[in-house]
Parts: C-alpha cells; sequence; structure tokens
C-alpha cells in the first residue's frame, strides 16, 4: 500500500523515456494528449498519495546502510504540491508556446522526467535519496536548457552543469563525513548527530556544514555561486525557464532545509561562524541580485537575476534559525513560485507573440497585451512587497523573524537590506509596466495591436496573479500550516 | 564437489592448449575455439564462485609432484574465482562488440593469430590470478606484456606498432623492477611460494634485521607493477596504445590487462608483504601521491584531447589513479574500495570503449569530435550506452561508479591525516571527469543536419546484445553493490 | 661496508650491471642500443639468481654414484629460475627485434623520438 509514493515517481519517467527512445509523434495533437495525460493522471496520483501515506517506505538499499527511502512530511507535501500545479500550468502554457520551437517531442520526453525526478526529490526521507534524485534532478533539467541548442544555450548549459556539479560534489563530501559519524542519514528534526560527537569534532563539523551549505545553495543561485542562473535560465525555451526559475532551484531550497534543520541540526549552528557567513552570503546575494537586475536590459535575463536575489531572502530566513523567519521563507517559496512562475510566463507570452526581448523595445505593450500586463503587474506588486500580495505577508514575517532574534547587527541590518533590495525591486519590475500602460509620445501604436496570447496562454498567467493575491488575503490559512511546520523542524 | 577444485588449474591449461590448437585452424574455427574457451572458462569459474563462496574458504592445489615448499601452487579463494569470472565475461563482451571491427581492421591472413594472442592473454590472466607461487606470477606477467603487445600491433598502424615499441620498453621497465624484486626477495627468505614468503618476511621484520634490504625489495615489486599497470607518470605509451588499436584490445587492454597487475598486487600486498608490514612502510605514500597526481592529470590531458578514443584513454589514467589512490589510503576499506574500481572501472571503460566505435562508425570514421556532432541519433544504442558509461563515470549515483566513489570516500573518511587531500582530490577529478564526459554527451546528443554514410556495423545484433550487457552490468554493480562488495571483504580476508 | 662489497662481489656486479643496463633500456634513443639495455639488465639478473644459487666446494645437482646428500650439490632452483628467465628474456627480445624491424622499414630510422614527432607531424 505504502509502495504507491512511488508511482507518481516511477511512472513519468517511464513515460518520458517511452517518450524519448520508442514513440514517434507525427502531429502535435496526439502528443499534447499523451503529455496532459501522464501530467492529469501523474498529479492527481501524486497528491493522493503523498496526503494518504505518511510511513516511510525504503525502496531498495543502495548498500547495506544506505537504503533508498522515501517519507512525506509537511514541507514535502508544500513543495509537491507547488511542484504538481507548476507543472500543470506550465504544461498547459508550453502548449502553445511550443509551437514556434522545435525538437517538440524530446522537450516534453524530459519534462515529464523531470516530473517524476521531483517527485522523488520531495518525497525523499534520507540523504542519501535526496542526493540521488538532486543529481538526477540537474542532469534531467539540463535537455531544458540546451533545447534550442543555439551557442548561447549550450555554452549556458555546460556553465549550469559544472557549477551544479561542483556544487553536488562539495554536498557530497558532506555526506560522506557525516555517514561517518551519524547513526542513522534519515530526516530528523533537530539533527542525527549525537551532540557529544558533535562538541568533540566542532570545527570539522561547521566546515562540513559550510561546505553542504555552499553546496547546496549552488542551486538556489547564492553569491558567489550564482553565475550560472542567470546564464542557463534565459536560455532555455520559455516555459522551460519559467519551471528552471520556479521549481527547480527550489530543489537547493528543500535540500538545505533539510540538511541545516534534519540533518546536521540548528542547535549546534546556532551563533556559529556558519550562520554568520550564510547570513553574510544571502544578504549579499540579495542586494547584489536586485543590483544587477536593476542595470540589466534583456527581460529574462533581469528576472533571471531578480530570482537570485529573491531566493537569498529566503536563504536568509532559514539561516536566521528562527521560527517566525522560517516561516516566512516558506510563505515565500510559495510566493516566489506563483510570481515568478506568472513573471517567465509573461516575459515568454511577450517573446512568442512579438519576439520582443529587451526592456525598451516594450513601450506600450499593454496596450496591445492589457490582460498580460495587469497579470504581470499584480505578480511585480507581489514580488515588490506591497500589500495586500503575498509578497507583503511572507516579507513581514522575514523582518519580524530578523528583528526577534537579536543577533547583533543582523537583526537590523537584515531588514534594512531586504527594504532596499524591495525598492530596487519596484525599480527593476515597475518601469515595464509604466512604459506598457503609458507609452508617452511616439511609439508605434499598431505594433502590439491585438497580440493578446491565447487562451491556454493567459489562463496560467490569471491563475498566478490569482493565487498571489490570494495568499496575500487570506494568509493565515497558510501561516497556521507553515509555522507549525517550521516549529517541527526546529 | 572435488571436481570443483581441479577447475582453475584446468581453465589455464585448456587457453593455454586452446592458443595452441588454434594455430592449426583456420580463422574462423580460431574464432569460435576462442568464443568458446572463453565461455568454458567463465561458466567453471562461476562454478568455482559458487563453491568457494558457500564454503568461505581458500583452497590450495599442487602442480606437479614436489610438495610444499619446493613446488608449484594454485591458490584460489572466492575473490580469485570472482575475478576470473570477471575478466572472462569482460574479455567475451569486448570480443563481440568489437568483433566487426576486428574482422575489418585485421589482415584476415592474422586474424587467426589474434585469437591466438587473446587465447594467451585469457591464460596468462587467470595465472596471475590463481597461482601462489611468485616466479610463475612472472613469468606469466611477461606473457601477459607479450600478448598485449601482440594485441596493439595486430593493426597494421604506424601509430599502432610506435605505441606498442613504447609499451614494451615501459612494461620491461616494470617487470625487470618486479623480477630483481622478486630474486632479492628469494635471496633473504628461500621461498617462492607465497604463504612461506609470508611468515619468513614477517619474521624478518619482527627481528628488525635486513629492514631496509626489505623494504627496497618490496619496493621494486610494488613500482614495477605501478609502472606495468601506467601509474600516472608512466603513462605515455597509453593513449597511442588504445587510441589506435582495435577496439576490442583497446577495451581489453584498459579493463584486463591493467587490471590483472592491480590484482596480482593486491594479492601479493595480502599474501606475501602483509597487510600491516605494507601499510606501516611509507610505500603507500608514494602510491597515494602519484594515484593523486594520477587523477587530476589524466583528466586534464583528457580534456585537452580531441580524439574521442584517447579521451577516453586518457580517462583511465586517472581511473588507475583512483585505484592506487585506494592502496594508499593503507585502510582495508581503501583496499576494498579499490577492488571494487577494478571492477566497475572494467565493466564501464570497456562499454565506452565499444560504445565510442559505435559513434565513430556512425560518423563515416572520423574521432574528432567535431565529426560526432548529433552521433547518438545515428546509432541510438551506441549513444545510450555512452550516455550510460559517461554518467557512471561521472560518479552519478544508481551507477557502478557512484559506488566506488562512495566506497574510495568512506575509506577516505577513515583514514588518518590523508582525508582531505583525498576527498579534495576525489572531488576536483570528478568534476574534472565530468566536464569532458559530459561535453562528449551533449556533443554526441546536438542534431546536426551533415549526412554520413551509415555503415552496417552499428546495426549488428551482436553489438548491439554486447552493448545491452555492458549496460546491465553496470547497472548491477551500482544497485547490487552490497553484495559484491561483501563478497570482495571476504575474498579479502581469506586471501591471506 | 666496504668489506661486505667486496665479499659480496658478485652481487655487487649483478646490481651495477642492473643499473647500466636499466639506464640504457631507459635513456637510449637507438633502439638497439635499447634492447642490449635490456639484454644487460636481464643477464644481472641471472647472475644474481647464481650467485645465491651457488655454495662453493658444491657441484652441480646431478646425481653421482646414488649421493643424495644435500652438502654435496649447489641449490638447483636459482639455476631453474635462471633457465627459465632466459627463456622470457630471449622471447622477449625477439619481440622486440621484430618490433625495430617494422619501424625500420616504415621509418627509416632506429631512433624512437623522431619517429613519434614524425608521426604527430603526419597528425594522424
Amino acid at each position: 500500500m505504502n509502495h504507491i509514493l512511488l508511482f507518481p515517481i516511477v511512472f513519468p519517467i517511464l513515460a518520458g523515456i517511452m517518450l524519448l527512445t520508442v514513440m514517434k509523434y507525427q502531429n502535435r495533437k496526439p502528443l499534447l494528449a499523451y503529455v496532459g495525460t501522464v501530467l492529469g493522471v501523474n498529479a492527481l496520483w501524486g497528491l493522493f498519495a503523498m496526503f494518504r501515506v505518511s510511513e516511510g517506505v525504503t525502496v531498495f538499499y543502495l548498500t547495506k546502510s544506505l537504503p533508498i527511502y522515501l517519507k512525506v512530511d509537511t514541507v514535502g507535501r508544500l513543495f509537491a504540491s507547488l511542484m504538481v500545479l507548476v507543472w500543470l500550468l506550465g504544461g498547459l502554457f508550453s502548449f502553445e508556446y511550443m509551437k514556434h520551437e522545435k525538437n517538440e517531442q524530446r522537450f516534453y520526453g524530459f519534462y515529464l522526467i523531470l516530473c517524476g525526478v521531483l517527485f522523488g526529490l520531495d518525497f525523499s526521507g534520507n540523504l542519501i535519496t535526496l542526493y540521488l534524485f538532486y543529481e538526477f534532478m540537474t542532469l534531467t533539467a539540463l535537455p531544458l536548457v540546451l533545447h534550442t541548442q543555439t551557442k548561447e544555450a549550450v555554452m549556458a548549459g555546460l556553465k549550469y552543469l559544472f557549477y551544479s556539479f561542483a556544487g553536488a560534489y562539495m554536498a557530497l563530501f558532506g555526506v560522506f563525513f557525516i555517514g561517518r559519524y551519524a547513526k542513522t542519514l534519515e530526516f530528523t528534526p533537530g539533527g542525527v548527530i549525537d551532540p557529544s560527537v558533535f562538541r568533540e569534532n566542532e570545527t570539522l563539523f561547521f566546515v562540513v556544514a559550510m561546505l553542504m551549505i555552499l553546496g547546496f545553495s549552488v542551486k538556489a543561485g547564492m553569491f558567489p555561486m550564482h553565475a550560472w542562473l542567470t546564464a542557463a535560465h534565459p536560455a532555455a525555451p520559455g516555459p522551460a525557464s519559467a519551471v528552471l526559475s520556479g521549481i527547480i532551484v527550489k530543489g537547493g531550497i528543500l535540500a538545505l532545509i533539510r540538511v541545516v534543520y534534519e540533518i546536521i541540526g540548528v542547535d549546534f549552528l546556532r551563533g556559529s561562524w556558519v550562520q554568520q557567513w550564510w547570513m553574510i552570503l544571502s544578504l549579499l546575494t540579495v542586494f547584489l541580485g536586485s543590483l544587477l537586475a536593476f542595470r540589466e536590459p534583456v527581460l529574462k535575463k533581469r528576472l533571471a537575476y531578480s530570482t537570485v536575489s529573491q531566493l537569498s531572502y529566503i536563504l536568509f530566513g532559514l539561516s536566521l534559525f528562527e521560527v517566525q523567519a522560517m516561516t516566512g521563507s516558506l510563505l515565500h517559496i510559495i510566493a516566489h513560485v506563483f510570481i515568478k512562475v506568472a513573471l517567465f510566463f509573461t516575459a515568454a507570452a511577450i517573446i512568442y507573440m512579438t519576439g520582443c526581448k529587451r526592456v525598451e523595445e516594450l513601450r506600450g505593450v499593454a496596450k496591445g497585451m492589457p490582460v498580460t500586463m495587469w497579470c504581470y503587474t499584480i505578480v511585480s506588486l507581489g514580488l515588490i512587497g506591497i500589500p495586500p500580495t503575498s509578497g507583503f505577508i511572507s516579507k513581514w514575517y522575514l523582518a519580524e523573524g530578523a528583528l526577534h532574534t537579536g543577533i547583533p547587527v543582523f537583526s537590523w541590518l537584515g531588514p534594512v537590506i531586504l527594504l532596499l533590495s524591495a525598492l530596487l525591486t519596484a525599480g527593476y519590475l515597475l518601469p515595464l509596466s509604466m512604459r506598457g500602460f503609458f507609452p508617452g509620445e511616439g511609439y508605434d501604436a499598431g505594433r502590439f495591436a491585438g497580440k493578446e496570447p491565447p487562451l491556454s496562454m493567459r489562463v496560467p498567467l490569471l491563475i498566478f496573479a490569482g493565487l498571489t493575491l490570494g495568499i496575500g488575503l487570506f494568509p493565515n490559512v497558510f501561516t497556521n500550516i507553515l509555522s507549525a511546520a517550521a516549529d517541527f523542524l526546529m | 564437489m572435488e571436481m570443483i577444485l581441479n577447475f582453475p588449474c584446468l581453465c589455464i591449461l585448456l587457453t593455454m592448449f586452446s592458443a595452441i590448437i588454434s594455430s592449426a585452424l583456420n580463422r574462423r574455427w580460431a574464432r569460435y575455439l576462442n568464443t568458446f574457451v572463453v565461455t568454458l572458462v567463465g561458466i567453471l569459474s562461476a562454478a568455482v564462485l559458487m563453491f568457494t563462496l558457500t564454503s568461505g574458504k581458500s583452497y590450495v592445489y599442487q602442480m606437479g609432484h614436489f610438495p610444499a615448499p619446493f613446488g608449484n601452487e594454485i591458490r584460489f579463494g572466492s575473490l580469485e574465482a570472482g575475478m576470473a569470472l570477471f575478466f572472462s565475461v569482460i574479455m567475451l563482451l569486448s570480443l563481440n562488440g568489437g568483433r566487426e571491427k576486428i574482422r575489418m581492421e585485421i589482415d584476415p591472413g592474422k586474424e587467426k593469430l589474434y585469437y591466438i594472442m587473446i587465447n594467451l592473454l585469457l591464460s596468462s590472466l587467470l595465472a596471475l590470478v590463481y597461482t601462489n607461487d611468485i616466479f610463475t606470477a612472472y613469468v606469466f606477467v611477461e606473457i601477459n606484456t607479450i600478448s598485449a603487445c601482440g594485441m596493439i600491433v595486430i593493426t597494421e598502424h604506424g601509430r599502432t606498432i610506435e605505441a606498442a615499441t613504447r609499451y614494451m620498453i615501459m612494461s620491461l621497465l616494470g617487470s625487470g623492477l618486479f623480477l630483481i624484486g622478486i630474486c632479492i626477495l628469494y635471496d633473504m627468505t628461500g621461498h617462492l611460494l607465497m604463504e612461506y614468503l609470508y611468515t619468513s618476511i614477517s619474521n624478518i621484520m619482527a627481528a628488525g634485521t635486513y629492514r631496509i634490504p626489505m623494504m627496497v625489495a618490496i619496493a621494486l615489486i610494488v613500482v614495477g607493477l605501478a609502472i606495468k599497470s601506467a601509474l600516472f607518470p608512466f603513462h605515455a605509451w597509453l593513449p597511442d596504445a588504445y587510441g589506435y588499436s582495435t577496439v576490442s584490445s583497446a577495451a581489453m587492454l584498459s579493463s584486463l590487462v591493467s587490471k590483472g597487475y592491480i590484482f596480482l598486487l593486491i594479492k601479493l600486498i595480502y599474501r606475501v608483504i602483509g597487510f600491516e608490514v605494507f601499510f606501516g612502510s611509507r610505500i603507500i605514500n608514494v602510491l597515494f601521491v602519484f594515484g593523486l597526481a594520477g587523477m587530476i592529470m589524466g583528466s586534464v590531458s583528457a580534456i585537452r584531447e580531441n580524439d574521442i578514443r584517447r579521451m577516453i584513454s586518457y580517462s583511465s589514467v586517472a581511473q588507475i589513479g583512483y585505484i592506487y589512490m585506494g592502496f594508499g589510503l593503507g585502510t582495508g576499506a581503501g583496499m576494498v574500495a579499490s577492488a571494487f574500481h577494478i571492477l566497475s572501472h572494467g565493466a564501464t571503460k570497456s562499454l565506452l570503449f565499444v560504445a565510442a566505435v559505435g559513434l565513430t562508425d556512425a560518423s563515416g570514421g572520423h574521432k574528432e569530435f567535431d565529426e560526432l556532432t548529433g552521433a547518438a541519433y545515428r546509432n541510438r544504442l551506441a549513444g545510450a550506452a555512452f550516455l550510460v558509461g559517461a554518467l557512471s563515470m561521472v560518479g552519478i549515483p544508481l551507477f557502478s561508479g557512484f559506488i566506488s566513489k562512495l566506497l574510495f570516500a568512506q575509506a577516505a573518511v577513515q583514514s588518518q591525516g590523508k582525508a582531505l587531500a583525498a576527498l579534495v582530490v576525489l572531488a576536483m577529478s570528478t568534476v574534472l571527469n565530468a566536464i569532458y564526459f559530459m561535453k562528449t554527451v551533449i556533443r554526441i546528443y546536438t542534431p546536426t543536419d551533415k549526412k554520413y554514410e551509415v555503415t552496417a556495423f552499428g546495426y549488428k545484433v551482436s553489438y548491439a546484445i554486447t552493448l545491452g550487457c555492458f549496460i546491465l552490468l553496470n547497472l548491477l554493480l551500482g544497485l547490487f553493490s552490497q553484495p559484491i562488495t561483501n563478497w570482495i571483504t571476504q575474498g579479502l580476508t581469506i586471501l591471506q | 661496508m666496504g668489506g661486505n662489497l667486496v665479499q659480496n662481489y658478485g652481487e655487487v656486479v649483478a646490481m651495477v650491471l642492473f643499473g647500466i643496463g636499466f639506464t640504457n633500456l631507459l635513456l637510449q634513443k637507438n633502439m638497439i642500443k635499447k634492447i642490449i639495455g635490456l639484454n644487460i639488465m636481464d643477464t644481472a639478473v641471472y647472475l644474481f639468481l647464481a650467485e645465491k644459487g651457488y655454495i662453493t666446494g658444491h657441484i652441480a645437482p646431478i646425481i653421482k654414484n646414488g649421493d643424495f646428500s644435500p652438502d654435496t650439490y649447489i641449490n638447483p632452483v636459482p639455476s631453474g629460475l635462471v633457465l627459465t628467465g632466459i627463456v622470457v628474456s630471449v622471447s622477449v627480445t625477439a619481440l622486440m627485434l621484430s618490433l625495430t624491424i617494422r619501424l625500420y622499414r616504415r621509418y627509416h630510422t632506429l631512433d624512437l623520438d623522431e619517429i613519434s614527432t614524425r608521426l604527430k607531424k603526419e597528425g594522424r
């Protein structure tokens, strides 16, 4: 019975492999029907399985001490639900978008495989399972980055691959050390290492913790290992950059939560240099990301820099080791998924309909695509953190949490930087809206006329914009669950 | 059950006699005989493996009339039998995968000679695996070298002759050192059989006299074998030899010939020199350093290479470095990791060579990366197989390479003082591996409009089956490693 | 120390010869000289073994007049090893020479490094 957890992992992977190898579709329609069916069935089954099964499942033993073990908890459910939602709507969006790309079948093959791998990542119940799916996530996301196969895309893909591998091996380095000292690698809130063992080898564990934090945060684009993100995300086709920026990077965050809170344990790290450096690096990234986004003329790249910055909000919240900040982080994960996917969908819709890539080309775009640009504006406000949107709630919790910790300097420096960065966020996101709606004199009015994207592209956008607002209006539903989850992890 | 005790000796004799008989046959029958014998050896070794695994003991088999300590002996436990099985499986697969190439590249009049060489190679490998007499080991080391040289040189090509010459020179230097080391050991102990050598050596080391000459002799033996198995600074011949010989030869050279020497070294460490003596000496530090250097330099050279076969060859240099690094760690876990890596690298590297030839053949025979663009679409199975091999080499979980990395890292963490260096280099080398293997994978999966003449070779059934078996073998090592490591651990304990 | 060297002059000579042979095999450019080095090296080993097996005053291990006493004969094992070694070294030398002939026919030189550079220039 518990093995139904395996289904949402194995089924789309098999379906994807079938699509890549055996099946040959001449027409789009049957292909899309196939992809849609697999995604739908898998989403339903995945949701059913993860809310039904709460015991762990050992699939098999890699070696005697390293079982492949699946277990679903609140954090896993959160990530998996987000993933399912984005995957379904992203799929819907891409049905239209991918018309103008080649090799659709390959794209959808890897899209399905990635869905299964991500279920695996979210369901993993111990460190080695997490690592396994993490590596496979890196590998199976690569074809999405490479999809257009221009020279730029290939270079971006290679960059992505090497940064990811370097990060993964820094993390693996830690896995080996922890594997030696820990009794088990199964995720346990509070950590798996015996306090006395930890005290004996304190320096070693701090180094290991730092390495693992650095290694996994490569995926989350933390400075100084962020360069791949701004190369890879814009290079992918529109829907792919949306899922990369919305979901794949969260894989790094999930891994960080697992490692810091459920393997090493926050009590050991609280007040150590590891925490300090983590805070410094994440705040630096928050600021730098916004600054770079501010200066970037290409829309998709600007959004990628924004991802770098926003992810470090989450990382900063995680690094405080405080319930409220953690709640803020979890909330910001949700908010950022909705917002960033919507933003990338907008960028993709604009590219798809008009072919424009740079922000200054888009004067007056809202005249032709009002729905799209309204959605863009709403989610932008969400990202900046203006009430009543989700971003406001999450940032509020983050700042409150930071002030609450009472860590010298950081407790006030953090909120200040978050605020500064919010201003910069407004600076890089809103000009597009303003220029779009109020182009001023002398622009080509006919250029964007009637360029509103088709329904299958508008619906996902509207849903995400609505969700962004929804969380902002009814935050309690989420904060209660999330603070309980955060409390559980401490 | 007594019957099974005869099998190891029978295997050696079978292969030797089939080499002799082959010279009287025509090429077709030589091929059949060779396939039959290799398969038979595999089956017999499997039987021996089952037998030794269930009994959990190792057996001594007396050769000729003289009892120990004068006569010659064979000794086998589960590890030896398993290695023999592994060697014959890899040999069978490599030969099958490159069969078409053997037909195309080797002069029909010489094809028979090739199979003679293969038979000799297998017999010498088996002898290296099973023998309990150190001088017999030397003789078969030389037979191994000669047959390997024959396998390189059989394709008439300036490069191969030059590579074979260089290979011979390096090998002869190595075997010279090995031989003089053996002679000094014999001089000091008066024995050639391994058990007696072990007792004498531990007595001498315990007494404290002749400690330095003993260390010199051990060092000579170890360095000799290290040179022969192409440890880092002694690898100059390797890329040419692997890169230009026929594909079966390349696969066998990288996964069998050098591994044969390494396995002999493992045996000598446990059965002659003694675990404590060896790990108490400074030799392991030297091996450790050269192993690390090889891991980095091999990968760096591979990155700079523009020829797929030579790139895979340079990767072998790095992988041999891993194995010696495992020796250098100086722990039992390190030895288990190295022994596992013999299997994992053997399975992966021969897979890569065989897959690469499918890719190059689908690209009009070109080996340069530019021409290989999109080769995986022209020969899908070879592409998939190369992907599996590359992922295994990079160390992605579920494939065999990950398990060896895991074992090496676990061993490194346990060792004192060397953990950091080993882990850092392991990580660096892995990332370097990722660079050149993933670059190649991306290259072969990039579609191109260029048309190539599609040769029938890539679609042969036997080639497809071979690749399938290789992939399975890789997954098997990656997924069910626990019984294998258990077997290695048990085998190493009864090796002594 | 010096006394030891004089006393064991056979072994000393063997080791010196081994060194000469080894360096020749390693460093000589000319293939024929390399092969000569190889043979010197092997011969040194045989000398060493023979020296080890010989016991002053004893005779070759061929049984005479039914005398089975070990005090009469030298140690036969090293002699056996020497014979085996000679067989190996002859075959290796033959192989090396045949390779040299092939190289010479193709490139008309015995210098391995020159052949390598020429191969690199050909670029294949």
